[in-house]
């Protein structure tokens, strides 16, 4: 399937920032299961592109003149290949056996994850766990926020779909499994609505096997993968920090970007 | 391991040793109102030069003065080179390792090391996997901490290759010595150590492939425990200190903010752990850090002293696998011994743990500073138990070691002198050769019995002699 992207993204501030600089990670790359046909950024200022530790594409953006706005523009076209199932990988995955902050898994986290997969670490056990994951955590945008913990709205039992994965997370590597986040496009079928959008990739026999427990998918297909990570925050579309009229850094991550122009996903 | 305690002035007879002959006649020599007068005339000197540290936990942040001892650490110069020539394999090693860990990884490969003990190591840095850096160096300056036990042979007992820190007070209680007690420098000949820092400057500039490169300290403020030892190291070398908030990046470029305008930088020693150097990359609400520094660090524009992701070589449960380390990168047998030690992560080896906690000490693999530790034989029943539970609840999260029983040194305590226990941290240089300036730094457990000799626990430091041996040779000895 062919998937064709626009994505702007628009950051208003309400002073005039003097400085700014931006770690994006909004480019896609060639795999066993998407192959980028082509692909732009739209960027105030040129940036030079060098891949992060995970091995994504990296483009640091960075603003002297003063500002009010940013506009930061994605678009191109994605090939995925739908009957891919796993993409296999060089480098070793233990790194992702790792707790972050936001994956920390605590007593509760465990227990579940041990409960659903007993001495099992399988796919199937894998599918269970996503499936028994979505029904005690009900999709609900608005209620977390993008500092909440894999704990934190493991305790709520809601969230959106990045406390879905970072809660996935946590419970794959209690279990032992490296696991790690996708941060990506999803392009939904039938409707126009293209959203930013998580997932996990879990290492099982080998491979990386994906895990949209949002919508609890197994084989993404209309899912256009731009980084991986330990966490939202290694593999998040934009990080910034700006330095506002006061001398002071803002930390400023995006929680949910404001689409402005979509098309519609084409099938071919 | 044998559980009597070596003096480092008197032999088991209680003669005087060799190399503190001269040092023990001159103290024989002197009235004793002249050695107190002197010790106060140190203490207020050390005041009024703002030599202090900020103790963490204090809720008054208050900055204390690290008691200073003015009776002398002195090491033989025979039995200096061994553990001279110890500590510099140990740092080849261990460089050896954090390259080949970051890149091929040969040594997991090989089997020498469980793959999953070192690449989910929290230490471990994804941001280095398949970073070149200049002469594959990583820990450009580290701190090799030395005990001995009662045989006085020493044992290496960690290695610090983060931001090892107290290389001021060796520095200072040496200027100290000197100004109170010229004789005894006049008397025999003591290595000198005041070079220290232009052989650190000359490191950190060999760390970059640019000519002249410029070179910056940077801090994370004055709060920080060791901010003294920071603003001297920058004045000592000539350099500017700098907090985050005076850097900035553009074009994967670092520059300082100046006056005269942006100035750019080459070589950050910095005194900043990893998780606080760039808030884009590691912590978010990093104040302390500059964004976009992992870029241009990643660029190669720009060279960290340390490197990011030393932390997993230093690392309490990787530091039983450093003599394989020396054997599989140097082919060549350890020069200096590593302290025996249970990985608890290890079932067999926490039931051994569980069952003797009140010999052993039991120490955090992510820990330092004498935090988080216990000392078995000095430790309540309570304090055991509270220990057990926490030990039992992440048994991965410690490793234990025998009680060594630490080597003595005379020192000044209200009584009088009394033998306190001491420990050594030589500063290992990694640039074109490794260098170490003579000796080091030697803490002082100050409370009679302690063992733990960190300046944040109520540890004192001495000045540390190497001296030289001609009158010395019947006492060298092989360690």
């Amino acid at each position: 399937m062919r998937l064709a992207i626009h994505h702007d993204t628009t950051y208003r501030y309400a002073e005039r920032v003097r400085a700014s600089i931006q770690y994006l990670r909004l480019t896609p790359q060639n795999s066993a299961r998407q192959r980028v046909l082509d692909w732009q950024l739209d960027l105030p200022e040129s940036a030079r592109a060098q891949r992060d530790g995970h091995g994504n594409i990296l483009h640091v953006l960075t603003l002297d003149e003063p500002h009010q706005a940013i506009v930061i523009g994605a678009h191109g076209q994605v090939e995925i290949d739908e009957s891919c199932e796993s993409e296999s990988d060089p480098v070793s995955p233990l790194p992702y056996l790792r707790c972050t902050g936001l994956t920390t898994a605590d007593a509760a986290l465990r227990e579940f994850a041990a409960q659903v997969c007993g001495a099992r670490r399988d796919r199937a056990a894998l599918i269970e766990l996503m499936a028994a994951l979505h029904r005690r955590m009900p999709f609900s945008p608005g209620v977390t926020e993008v500092e909440t913990t894999a704990a934190e709205a493991f305790a709520l039992g809601l969230g959106v779909c990045q406390d879905h994965t970072h809660v996935f997370l946590a419970c794959a590597r209690s279990l032992g499994i490296p696991a790690r986040y996708v941060s990506g496009y999803l392009c939904t079928a039938g409707s126009p609505q293209l959203a930013s959008h998580a997932w996990a990739e879990v290492w099982i026999d080998g491979a990386w096997y994906s895990f949209d427990v949002t919508n609890q998918l197994t084989r993404p297909e209309r899912h256009i993968k731009l980084a991986v990570g330990l966490d939202y925050l290694d593999a998040c579309p934009v990080r910034g920090m700006r330095r506002g009229g006061q001398e002071q850094m803002h930390a400023q991550v995006q929680s949910a970007p404001l689409l402005q122009n979509q098309l519609p996903s084409q099938e071919q | 391991m044998v559980r009597s305690t070596y003096d480092e002035m008197y032999d088991a007879q209680g003669g005087c040793r060799a190399h503190y002959q001269a040092f023990a006649r001159w103290l024989a020599a002197t009235p004793s109102e002249l050695v107190e007068q002197r010790r106060r005339e140190a203490d207020l000197l050390f005041h009024r030069a703002g030599i202090t540290f900020t103790l963490y936990g204090d809720k008054q942040g208050t900055e204390r003065l690290i008691p200073f001892d003015t009776i002398p650490r002195s090491i033989p110069a025979s039995e200096w080179q061994q553990v001279e020539r110890g500590c510099i394999q140990r740092v080849r090693a261990l460089n050896m390792f954090l390259a080949d860990l970051y890149h091929d990884q040969r040594i997991v490969k090989a089997g020498i090391i469980p793959a999953e003990q070192v690449l989910a190591n929290e230490g471990y840095q994804l941001a280095m996997q398949g970073l070149d850096l200049p002469h594959d160096l990583y820990a450009h300056i580290a701190g090799v901490d030395l005990v001995r036990d009662g045989d006085g042979t020493y044992y290496v007992l960690e290695d610090n290759l983060r931001t090892p820190s107290g290389v001021s007070y060796m520095l200072e209680n040496r200027k100290m010595m000197m100004r109170l007690f010229p004789e005894l420098f006049a008397g025999q000949r003591i290595a000198p150590i005041n070079h220290y820092p232009s052989l650190l400057l000359d490191t950190l500039k060999s760390a970059s492939l640019v000519d002249n490169p410029s070179v910056v300290v940077l801090t994370p403020g004055r709060y920080n425990s060791a901010y003294f030892e920071h603003a001297f190291l920058a004045r000592e070398m000539g350099v500017e200190l700098v907090e985050g908030a005076d850097l900035f990046v553009r074009d994967d470029r670092v520059y300082m903010r100046t006056t005269a305008g942006p100035q750019p930088v080459d070589v950050i020693y910095r005194r900043i752990d990893d998780a606080f150097l760039d808030p884009l990359a590691f912590n978010p609400d990093s104040m302390l850090g500059v964004p976009g520094l992992l870029s241009a660090y990643r660029s190669g524009k720009v060279i960290l002293a340390n490197a990011i992701g030393t932390g997993v070589a230093d690392d309490k449960s990787v530091y039983p696998y450093v003599p394989e380390m020396i054997r599989f990168y140097l082919d060549e047998e350890p020069i200096l011994a590593n302290v025996p030690t249970w990985q608890c992560r290890k079932p067999a080896e926490l039931s051994h743990v569980l069952a003797n906690l009140e010999h052993l000490v039991v120490k955090e693999t992510q820990g330092s500073g004498g935090y988080g530790m216990l000392v078995g034989p000095a430790a309540s029943k309570a304090e055991i138990e509270a220990f057990r539970a926490r030990l039992k609840a992440n048994p991965a999260a410690y490793i234990a070691q025998p009680t060594l029983s630490l080597s003595t040194c005379p020192t000044f305590v209200e009584s009088g002198i009394a033998p306190r226990h001491i420990d050594l941290r030589p500063f290992v240089l990694s640039g074109q050769q490794v260098r170490l300036v003579p000796g080091g730094l030697t803490r002082v457990a100050l409370r009679e019995g302690s063992l733990v000799v960190n300046s944040s626990q109520g540890g004192g430091t001495k000045d540390t002699w190497v001296v030289e041996d001609s009158t010395v040779a019947s006492e060298s000895r092989e360690v």
